[in-house]
């Protein structure tokens, strides 16, 4: 591998170039370098090293100078990355300083530019999607058909899983069909009751364990996860999967990778007369100059909100909105789950078990809404539930009331059962949900600010009504008190599930992409991050990332072997 | 995002009461107003009398002693480490400095009406009284902080910054919590857990764990 901040050492012209390090971006680069193609992987930010680079990670909470908390200096600088971040893990998101956007809505950008990106911070959870969402556009008229279903996409499942590493127990759900599973973490005493209540209460709802891509025995020389669930601070153990820990060094392995940092992609260039792309315009963020890298394909995974950015950035003669922007799709159908609304229970009994670790997961109850239709309800689509069990500990007890030893013995002892649960629910695709650029505001590079237009509209709202009265059902039919439904009224973004800004679809008058994520007028070019997404489905998204992205792999290089592109 | 951290998480919870009660909130939010002015005008006199003025942030170090005291109030030593033995005051210290400024307001101001309450009461400071003292003079602050109706204070704290005892406690509690005597001997520290076992079952006189 080599790594180059400046021109000198670096080459100019590569096989394929890979735009944005971080889950989809590792897997393109790995990919296409197990292939036999020489990559260039273009990062913006700086290098992260795998372990070398955690500085945090084995630290203990009185190692931290404010303990878990993050100075008020930070937090007046970063007001979005500050309400998602904290001492562990502050060090692998942006400064909202140096790097503005336009919230023409209140929408919260969480980003990680570095090697790695938001593979660092991820939430780990792992499911795939069904046909129930493939379909659902079509069937509903919604937005645009996607362009392929899930027999198209379930052999790259399994290949993504069985490379990274994903606990988990199969289900037989059509809904959400079971992968290749390591050992699944057990659950609690008190999930279990839950579970065995829903499973009592109704024939179409479970509860299982959160499939994670956290290891529960070694794999590919990583692992297991110690369950210390400290993975945003990046794992010394490599317990969970990240591109720092997996793809990248695999793709190292290879001798065919290049990594430079502090490249932000200014344009995609346009061979005019091939009609296709011949490489790209990077600034090196520290010197500001400009340097043009060449390539036969270029893969685009700079993360959905940057991703139509670079494209929409990429003005030529053919392409004067936007490069592939032929549809006027490019920008817009931005969509990120909610997981607001939600419900939580105490319940008495059990005061004799406790648990020992901290499992990195918690459970998770698969849709059961809208599975077959006319269920009477005023929303359409569904919801994954997402929630844990656990005793109350002090960040709990701190509440009651009092002082002195008594308090003090309330606050240091295992306290009541609680389950805590809320619904990760699908967004739909609104064209008028979109991210544009600023013409008048430039960052430091020159480059235009980023305006983003977002809100949930009606079928998300009343979707979050149904997900806090279901929760609180399900939590009294166990026997639950003190329940209390919430509503967090968080804004878009909230959920890091940003997706739908170049979606693919079968026809190039209604979508950017096709059925191969290939940029419809520029075969050469290929989009696999979460602005390909068609529909956003309520599963947590970058398995079907990693999954697409390994798929669009190996087409663009049996595509190349034929002369196609 | 799920458990992306603790503290967010947290956080959340405590925005989660808000918001079903939020047909009361206007009824609330003037019965809150209606104390404030009380409150405020009270603080006034305090200042026209020359004493119980608030204590100034340069000046808080100095009260490092009086903060070791008041903490170790809230969390004694006991068959355990005490707020003191975990020197929780100067946790506090740091963090009054990080903090926003309505609640380092309310903060510096409490502290210093908490001297002078003392010393009105007893002829002597607050770390010269004896353990009923310590422990009359915290009731009388806590009640002070503390709103019987659990709504006023989700209100009042957002309006005018967390009240001085709630936010002693708080800082006690976190400091408490995080440090390592406090992690380690009050409560059980698990540095590498290795496995998780999702049943064990309780021990005599089990401590909780000190990190989620």
């Amino acid at each position: 591998m080599m790594i180059s901040t400046g021109d000198s050492q670096i080459k100019a012209t590569y096989d394929a170039i890979v735009i944005g390090s971080g889950i989809s971006g590792g897997w393109a680069a790995m990919e296409l370098c197990k292939k036999g193609l020489k990559v260039l992987l273009l990062e913006r930010g700086r290098n992260v090293e795998h372990v070398k680079d955690y500085p945090t990670a084995m630290l203990n909470p009185w190692d931290f100078d404010l303990r878990g908390d993050t100075p008020a200096k930070y937090k007046a600088e970063n007001p979005v990355q500050s309400q998602g971040t904290n001492a562990g893990n502050a060090h692998f998101f942006v400064n909202d300083t140096e790097h503005p956007y336009i919230q023409q809505k209140p929408f919260h950008w969480f980003r990680g530019y570095q090697v790695g990106g938001r593979s660092l911070t991820w939430g780990r959870q792992c499911y795939r999607l069904s046909d129930l969402d493939f379909e659902a556009n079509l069937k509903e008229g919604v937005a645009v058909d996607w362009p392929i279903r899930y027999k198209d996409i379930e052999p790259w499942y399994g290949y993504v899983e069985r490379f990274i590493g994903v606990s988990g127990k199969k289900e037989n759900l059509s809904q959400l069909p079971d992968g290749d599973y390591l050992p699944a973490l057990d659950l609690n005493c008190i999930e279990n009751h839950l579970d065995q209540s829903i499973r009592k209460n109704s024939h179409d709802r479970l509860l299982t364990i959160a499939r994670v891509a956290n290891l529960t025995r070694g794999w590919d020389s990583r692992g297991p996860c110690m369950n210390r669930n400290l993975c945003s601070r990046g794992c010394p153990f490599g317990g969970y999967f990240s591109s720092n820990s997996s793809t990248i060094p695999a793709a190292m392995q290879t001798g065919n990778l290049t990594i430079r940092p502090y490249s932000v992609v200014a344009e995609v260039l346009l061979d005019e007369q091939k009609q296709k792309a011949k490489g790209v315009r990077i600034i090196d963020t520290i010197s500001k100059e400009s340097f043009e890298y060449y390539a036969k394909i270029v893969f685009i995974n700079a993360s959905t909100i940057a991703t139509a950015g670079i494209l929409l950035n990429s003005k030529s003669h053919r392409f004067p909105n936007g490069f592939g922007n032929d549809s006027g799709e490019l920008g817009h159908n931005l969509m990120d789950h909610h997981s607001a609304a939600g419900a939580q229970g105490a319940y008495e009994g059990y005061k004799d078990m406790y648990y020992k670790g901290r499992r990195p997961c918690g459970f998770l109850i698969p849709r059961f809404r809208n599975l077959k239709g006319g269920e009477g309800l005023d929303f359409t689509r569904g919801y994954n539930i997402q929630g844990h069990g656990e005793r109350s500990e002090w960040m709990d007890t701190r509440t009651a009331g009092g002082f002195g030893a008594d308090f003090k013995n309330t606050l240091t002892h295992p306290g009541h059962w609680t389950v805590w649960m809320a619904g990760w629910g699908e967004c739909l695709p609104y064209h008028d949900n979109m991210i544009s650029l600023n013409n008048t505001h430039k960052d430091s590079w020159g480059l235009p600010l980023i305006n983003i237009d977002f809100s949930f509209r009606e079928n998300e709202n009343k979707m979050m009504k149904d997900i806090s009265k279901s929760s609180a059902e399900m939590l009294s039919a166990a026997g639950f008190t003190n329940i209390e439904t919430f509503n967090y009224g968080k804004p878009g973004g909230d959920t890091v599930h940003e997706m739908g800004t170049a979606r693919m679809g079968r026809d190039p008058k209604t979508s950017v992409l096709n059925g191969n994520n290939q940029i419809h007028a520029a075969k050469n070019v290929f989009v696999t991050d979460g602005s390909c997404m068609t529909s956003s489905a309520s599963q947590n998204p970058s398995l079907t990332y990693m999954a697409l992205t390994a798929r669009a792999c190996d087409f663009a290089v049996e595509e190349l072997k034929k002369g196609n592109i | 995002m799920i458990k992306m951290n603790v503290i967010f998480r947290h956080l959340n919870i405590i925005f989660t009461i808000t918001y079903p009660l939020f047909v009361n909130r206007k009824k609330a939010i003037q019965s809150l107003l209606a104390i404030t002015a009380v409150g405020v005008s009270s603080v006034s006199v305090y200042e026209c009398a020359g004493t119980g003025k608030p204590v100034s942030i340069e000046a808080l170090p100095q009260k490092k002693q009086l903060l070791a005291e008041l903490a170790e109030t809230i969390i004694p030593r006991t068959d355990t480490p005490g707020a003191k033995d975990a020197k929780v005051e100067e946790f506090i210290i740091k963090m009054i400095k990080e903090i926003d400024p309505k609640t380092q307001r309310n903060f510096l101001a409490g502290l210093g009406s908490l001297e002078k309450y003392t010393i009105d009461k007893y002829d002597h400071p607050f770390t010269d009284c004896t353990a009923e003292q310590k422990n009359a003079v915290m009731k009388h602050f806590e009640s002070k902080a503390v709103y019987s109706i659990g709504i006023l204070n989700k209100i009042s704290n957002k309006l005018l910054g967390t009240p001085f005892f709630t936010q002693l406690k708080d800082l006690t509690v976190e400091g408490y919590c995080t440090s390592q005597l406090g992690a380690t001997q009050g409560m059980a520290y698990d540095y590498i857990p290795v496995k998780f076992n999702a049943l064990v079952p309780l021990q005599k006189n089990q401590k909780a764990w000190a990190t989620k």
